[in-house]
């Protein structure tokens, strides 16, 4: 029996948006859920997420016991103490089983470091992956504040999922630009509009790859394929933020691979703001799954086996600022003095 | 009221879990006081019997169908002859089923071991008695019974006297190859422990004499010349059984003292590492005998061993006010049978009302726990907290945990 890497881990959404876009108001609905009964939601202050009281069974300072079995504590310290301090209290039997984390960030949060500490810190990743990152986008404030902050530019192309609120404050028109620009930055984000906080649980849980015997429509689900062919905006994309594929249909050396990714990161590590896909590495059975925010990446894992028979590597890039022009060159150098990769051409 | 206070009191009713999901819960008709023998019958008419011998009377064993592992379902549960005496031990070959007999004082019956027919579950008929009563035997606590032929088995004789009652049962090999007329074929005690050996008696662990005995004794198809024996407060004993009538001794490694004895299980996992695992049972209430472990043992050189972990437990401040035992006892032993789940990297063990619990041993330096369940306090749970004694996963996956006093058998799916 060899144990599988992915399934025993616990769910981590992230929660981001900015100041005003709803946030708050989204976890609210999601903890009065049925199904949403043992999760974990960190927040920056209880008093901000305005549970109701005839839900809440016993408070304190630090943390909220809601009678549905949900819970609520505060983000003390750094992300990384706060997870690992939940983790061992449940251990204990000092809190409940919670099997999913929500992680509300404050609306000025740049996300990155939130889902690079969950990748990279080697504690947390034995206990826990990231599985969607939910930005929430407010149709009133959102065309200003994306053409004035770099945060809220930032949240939208890390995405996973994309929830546009306050719609009926705004007109048709306004709300089709907006999700027009959306698409432009984050492509591949499938997009909903909520009233109220209200959406389906389905869209925003179940995201990320949640074991390695993985079925083709869960890699499709993770990597958003399929969402900018249906909504015919693909290879559009923003002056500062751009979304694309690079496939390859030959197999490539694991070298050639990490050399591309150290080259990368290296020189505009910033810049490659999230990296994920699937990649066909000589000698392995498997695709190797590959996750990055900026320049840190989980360590790569490789699936038991291929999901559906196209086996060529797919990688989804969202950089700022690196067209994808220079990320293919990139890979063919460096595929061209990798004696082993003479066939591993960009599509 | 500090919040993780009420939390706290609040989890011990629940259930405590990480990737073991409970599928499915039978209290097997209040008497759910199981100890330490389970196996599972694959039955002629498809049907898998999980066989669960009780901790004490009045109940021998139990047979519950776990075919549909989301309803347990009893299909038969047997009385023992009085309340002196308790089966406690089982294993299950074909539809052959060996069950342990142990009496609470010297010379009573029955003490030994019976083995069954069981190709009808409902209607187990008795093949023979092999009766190990005597002046000086409480009979059998544990049997091992694997390949068909032979039982190896933990057991006091007519003809053993020791030199301290608590080192009143030895190891023996019994040949059960004509199952109406099992035959013991060789035997080893710990020299010392038997009256007239030279060099005894032993001198007794200094707080908690356990005494020298074998408690569990495995033998695996991958070494059939071996016997791997928890000897309680004798440490780990590996035998060389190659001449089944003159078992010899290969290694021995004691750890208690300065730990606290009683060597329960040693596991042999037959991976690259020549990985071994090793429990000592907890046997005191409040945490008395803390720490009581699972030892991660370097058997590479089986005449050198060597500890280089043990299993990571949670907190023992936290666990032990939970009440009762808290520490190591049984693990879930690879058997050889095809019901069997089998791991060379994962092992799973009971700790009391610490649960069952699942560890990644693939790196042996730095084990990880994968998985947990600790049952809520049962009803009318003695101890006040529910006491997880042993565990058999099948080759589903599906892992069977079952409580000392009144919790039954806990049905789980395990997601690692």
């Amino acid at each position: 029996m060899v144990r599988d890497a992915l399934a025993g881990l616990i769910p981590v959404s992230i929660i981001t948006g900015f100041l005003g876009s709803g946030k708050t108001t989204l976890v609210n609905r999601l903890l009065k859920r049925p199904e949403m009964n043992r999760v974990a939601v960190i927040v920056n202050e209880l008093g901000e997420i305005g549970v109701d009281n005839d839900l809440v069974e016993v408070s304190s300072e630090q943390m909220m016991l809601l009678n549905n079995g949900c819970l609520c504590c505060v983000l003390r310290g750094d992300l990384q103490e706060t997870l690992r301090d939940l983790f061992v209290k449940r251990r204990n039997g000092e809190i409940i089983d919670y099997d999913r984390v929500v992680i509300e960030t404050t609306g000025l949060a740049d996300p990155a470091p939130v889902m690079q500490t969950l990748l990279t810190d080697a504690l947390l990743r034995d206990q826990y992956r990231l599985d969607c990152v939910v930005t929430l986008v407010d149709a009133v404030n959102a065309p200003g504040q994306l053409a004035q902050f770099s945060e809220p530019l930032k949240q939208v192309a890390l995405a996973d999922r994309l929830i546009v609120t306050k719609t009926d404050l705004v007109t048709e028109q306004a709300l089709a630009a907006l999700t027009g620009r959306l698409r432009e930055i984050n492509p591949r984000a499938p997009l909903r509009v909520a009233m109220n906080g209200e959406i389906e649980l389905a869209f925003l849980v179940d995201v990320g790859l949640r074991r390695t015997h993985a079925d083709l429509e869960e890699v499709e689900r993770w990597l958003g394929e399929g969402e900018e062919d249906e909504h015919g905006h693909g290879h559009r994309h923003d002056e500062s933020v751009q979304a694309f594929v690079l496939r390859f249909e030959q197999p490539l050396p694991w070298s050639a691979f990490t050399q591309c990714m150290e080259v990368l990161t290296a020189l505009r590590g910033p810049d490659l703001l999230r990296v994920k896909g699937l990649v066909n590495i000589e000698g392995k059975a498997g695709p190797m799954v590959v996750q990055g925010v900026q320049h840190l990446f989980h360590p790569p894992l490789e699936l038991a086996a291929w999901p559906g028979t196209d086996r060529s590597t797919r990688l989804v890039f969202i950089t700022r600022g690196i067209p994808r022009q220079i990320v293919a060159d990139l890979f063919a150098a460096i595929g061209a003095v990798t004696t082993r990769a003479a066939g591993a051409k960009v599509n | 009221m500090a919040v993780e206070g009420t939390l706290r009191s609040g989890a011990l009713a629940a259930h405590l879990s990480l990737n073991m999901k409970l599928l499915g819960h039978n209290e097997l008709a209040g008497f759910g006081g199981i100890g330490e023998g389970i196996n599972m019958q694959a039955a002629g008419d498809g049907r898998r019997i999980l066989w669960l011998a009780h901790e004490s009377a009045p109940k021998n064993f139990t047979g519950v169908d776990v075919t549909d592992p989301r309803n347990p379902k009893m299909v038969v549960q047997t009385d023992l002859p009085h309340a002196d005496v308790r089966s406690n031990s089982l294993d299950v070959v074909g539809n052959v089923m060996a069950v342990a007999y142990q009496t609470k004082k010297w010379g009573l019956k029955p003490a030994g071991m019976d083995l069954f027919d069981i190709s009808k579950p409902e209607a187990p008929k008795l093949i023979s008695h092999f009766d190990r009563s005597g002046p000086s035997s409480r009979g059998a606590h544990c049997v091992w019974f694997a390949d068909g032929q032979y039982v190896h088995l933990t057991s006091g004789a007519a003809d053993f006297e020791p030199n301290d009652p608590k080192d009143d049962q030895f190891y023996q090999i019994i040949d059960v190859r004509n199952p109406s007329k099992p035959v013991e074929v060789g035997r080893w005690w710990l020299p010392g422990t038997r009256k007239g050996d030279a060099g005894g008696p032993l001198p007794r662990h200094p707080r908690f004499d356990g005494g020298y005995r074998p408690h569990n004794t495995n033998v695996y198809p991958q070494r059939p010349d071996r016997a791997y024996i928890g000897y309680i407060d004798g440490g780990t004993v590996i035998l060389d059984i190659a001449d089944k009538t003159r078992p010899r001794l290969v290694s021995r490694w004691r750890h208690s003292p300065p730990f606290n004895g009683f060597t329960h299980t040693v596991m042999p996992l037959f991976n690259k590492n020549g990985t071994i695992i090793i429990t000592d049972e907890c046997v005191r209430d409040n945490g008395e005998d803390w720490p009581k472990l699972a030892w991660v043992v370097d058997g590479r050189e089986e005449t050198n061993l060597v500890p280089v972990a043990t299993l990571p437990l949670p907190p023992a401040e936290t666990f032990i006010k939970r009440g009762g035992r808290y520490g190591a006892h049984n693990l879930h032993e690879n058997l050889p049978g095809p019901c069997s789940w089998r791991s060379d990297h994962i092992v799973l063990g009971t700790f009391f009302n610490g649960g069952v619990r699942a560890f990644d041993v693939s790196n042996p330096l730095q084990p990880r726990e994968i998985a947990y369940f600790v049952p809520g306090t049962p009803r009318l749970a003695p101890k006040g907290s529910s006491q997880v004694n042993d565990v058999f996963v099948d080759d589903r996956g599906i892992v069977y945990a079952v409580d000392r006093f009144g919790g039954g058998v806990y049905v789980l799916e395990m997601t690692i």
